[in-house]
């Protein structure tokens, strides 16, 4: 049976802050999905929620009713990190495939623990890797497969963000974020999942670098990471930081043929093959003087468009639901996010002092 | 009578804590922790209502609320937060026998297409009947009052509901009027349509005298002065007071509709009606601010004893840095 005659999950959304916002168009709308419920800890945030989207669901603020009464097929788990774990627990428990949000746990251990309850119960977990289904990277993926860069040798990610000016640095918010790598964590599966999707690592024998409080805002935790690694033959930078202007989420590949660089914040792609030499010189020039024209009219059609950072969490979420639906694996497999929660394992043992 | 204001060190709040305190009832000035009060003569209570907290025990003895916080500014999720949510675990923290609730509102939730040409917006005009088409501010401040109503409704508190127009004052001049800066070129939008401004102490003043206004269930008050300038002529007015204003530029309403009415028509053809306009060329956001409409204050004049102190003369200099 195809996916047009399955009949749509039943999906149920626990947490309604910012990302919801994010993930509720494709549950509100996709023929994939029929929303059953909203959950959150706040009655008022789930009702806002529940009209902004339109949806005439029951809604809940306790997530172990809902998954009693509701049983849905599929639960997005959409709180903050460190409720993931019961939270996940408790909808596979009750039977339901789960989407999880990055940062799915705070470590490999509980990542494995989580997936094995997944395997248990005969169930898909899925942590959200959304930016690999933004046009950027799928460019950059696409660029990879074709081998246009060669063999890939280096890829650098650097995230500049102001995320002190938000919640993670709020200072009139009690308590700390809840991650044990800080503010930067909540980040940094986006850099290490981009880094090995692009170079095709795992794991690194060697991860150098800092990661650190610069601000001195405890609430924050970490809010800058800058480190070195080698996996096999590939060498990565990841990058996060606070204090530089502007925001930016810069990937550069470079491999034996060319390299490439983009941007996640303000797309645009340049790629450096062979070098313009002679009277190619001019040529080499204009095409790329042309390659930032367009990627300027294209950064503001999308910025009028509402085309944004998170375009590719929708496609992401139908290709999880078809593969759902149809009894195939998930376009994100287990074995790919222990991957990821091992190499941030790995960057987090970098970690000062606190 | 022992008063609770939130928001206490805010624009708004400041104002008002210093007016209950003057007026002789005892403050509890809520304020965020990163924020200090810049003021004495209350006992400052530090908290914020986004999260649980010893605020709730300071808030137990108290007879009355103002309620002036709200996140005014940021993308929908902050707005949220520090609007529906905060005000949520303010409600569910009330005590028992609360004698009056002063909720600050906003005439952003009007629906402003609903008058006649010309005609007046008052308390009875409807609220916006489609909040998706408006912005974050507008969309919470419903929810927030909605919440509010229904909360005062089933625990049978007096709610006072006061609905602001433009506050201004020290600190905030909403831009003399203009739309937007070019240069040495001030763009004034629907030069002639009236500004619905109000001082902040006079709002204040009327945020106090809803304590004692007499009220059965609830009560909306519009605040917003007498004397509403056009565009145009607060502008004028700002520039003879020294502000360091630019040469106005015009643009009539007919116009500025008709180029809100293009972005739409280029929005519906190349962008399947999604796009994220600017104030000035969204249709329902224009009307917002620019539609000429008179706005009586006759209602909160007659039920809170209310009047304006601050004549605009008065309040533009106030605003004016020379």
């Amino acid at each position: 049976m195809t996916s047009q005659i399955m009949p749509p999950l039943r999906a149920a959304v626990i947490g309604c802050g910012a990302i919801a916002y994010e993930h509720l168009p494709f549950v509100a709308r996709s023929n994939a999905a029929m929303p059953v419920a909203l959950c959150d800890r706040s009655r008022a945030m789930a009702d806002a929620a529940a009209r902004h989207f339109g949806l005439a669901v029951p809604l809940y603020t306790d997530a172990e009713e809902m998954l009693a009464k509701e049983r849905p097929d599929i639960v997005h788990v959409l709180t903050p990190p460190q409720s993931h774990d019961p939270l996940v627990r408790a909808a596979l428990g009750a039977g339901a495939h789960v989407v999880c949000e990055k940062p799915m746990t705070g470590s490999t251990a509980e990542t494995v623990g989580l997936l094995d309850a997944a395997d248990a119960a005969g169930k898909v977990l899925v942590e959200s890797r959304n930016l690999l289904w933004n046009d950027p990277v799928l460019e950059l993926m696409e660029m990879v497969r074709g081998g246009k860069l060669g063999e890939v040798r280096e890829c650098e990610v650097l995230l500049t963000l102001d995320f002190l000016g938000g919640p993670f640095g709020d200072s009139n918010l009690a308590g700390d974020i809840g991650l044990p790598g800080g503010a930067v964590h909540d980040f940094l599966p986006h850099l290490v999942y981009l880094f090995q999707a692009l170079t095709g690592a795992g794991e690194a024998e060697c991860v150098i670098g800092e990661y650190t409080n610069r601000s001195g805002n405890a609430r924050a935790g970490y809010d800058f990471c800058d480190v070195l690694l080698r996996a096999g033959p590939v060498r990565g930078r990841l990058r996060v930081a606070t204090d530089v202007e502007p925001s930016a989420f810069r990937v550069i590949l470079r491999g034996s043929e060319g390299s490439v660089e983009s941007d996640l914040y303000n797309p645009f792609q340049r790629f450096e093959g062979r070098p313009y030499t002679g009277k190619t010189y001019p040529l080499g020039q204009v095409r790329a003087g042309l390659s930032l024209a367009r990627a300027g009219l294209g950064n503001l059609r999308n910025k009028i468009g509402q085309h944004g950072t998170t375009h590719g969490l929708p496609r992401m979420l139908a290709a999880v639901y078809a593969a759902i639906r149809e009894g195939r694996a998930p376009p994100i497999t287990p074995a790919e996010m222990l991957a990821t929660a091992r190499l941030t394992d790995q960057i987090l043992a970098l970690r000062s002092a606190p | 009578m022992r008063v609770f204001v939130t928001g206490a060190a805010g624009f708004l709040g400041t104002a008002t804590a210093k007016a209950a305190a003057a007026a002789g009832h005892e403050v509890l000035a809520m304020h965020r922790p990163s924020s200090q009060l810049g003021y004495s003569g209350v006992e400052p209570v530090a908290g914020d209502l986004r999260q649980p907290g010893p605020w709730r025990d300071r808030l137990a003895d108290c007879e009355a609320v103002i309620h002036c916080a709200a996140a005014a500014s940021g993308d929908l999720a902050t707005q949220l937060a520090g609007t529906v949510l905060a005000t949520e675990n303010l409600l569910a923290a009330l005590p028992a026998g609360l004698k009056r609730f002063v909720h600050v509102s906003s005439f952003s939730v009007y629906d402003f297409g609903e008058p006649k040409w010309f005609g007046s917006l008052h308390e009875s005009t409807a609220t916006e009947h489609n909040p998706a088409r408006r912005d974050a501010y507008t969309q919470t401040k419903l929810l927030q009052e909605e919440m509010v109503r229904s909360h005062c409704q089933q625990r049978g508190i007096p709610l006072v509901v006061v609905r602001p127009g433009a506050i201004y004052g020290p600190g905030k001049d909403w831009d003399f009027g203009r739309a937007m800066k070019l240069g040495k070129l001030d763009l004034i939008f629907a030069p002639s349509s009236r500004m619905r401004l109000v001082h902040v102490d006079d709002c204040a003043k009327a945020l106090v005298a809803a304590l004692d206004a007499p009220v059965e269930g609830e009560l909306i008050v519009n605040v917003v002065g007498e004397d509403q300038p056009s565009h145009w002529s607060f502008h004028r007015r700002a520039r003879r007071a020294g502000a360091a204003v630019g040469t106005p530029v015009p643009v009539p309403y007919p116009l500025v509709r008709a180029l809100g009415a293009a972005a739409w028509l280029a929005s519906r053809l190349f962008f399947r009606g999604k796009a994220r306009l600017p104030e000035m060329l969204d249709l329902p956001r224009q009307q917002v601010r620019w539609r000429n409409l008179r706005y009586p204050a006759s209602k909160a004049k007659a039920r809170l004893g209310w009047s304006e102190t601050v004549p605009l003369s008065q309040g533009i200099g106030g605003i004016v840095k020379k």
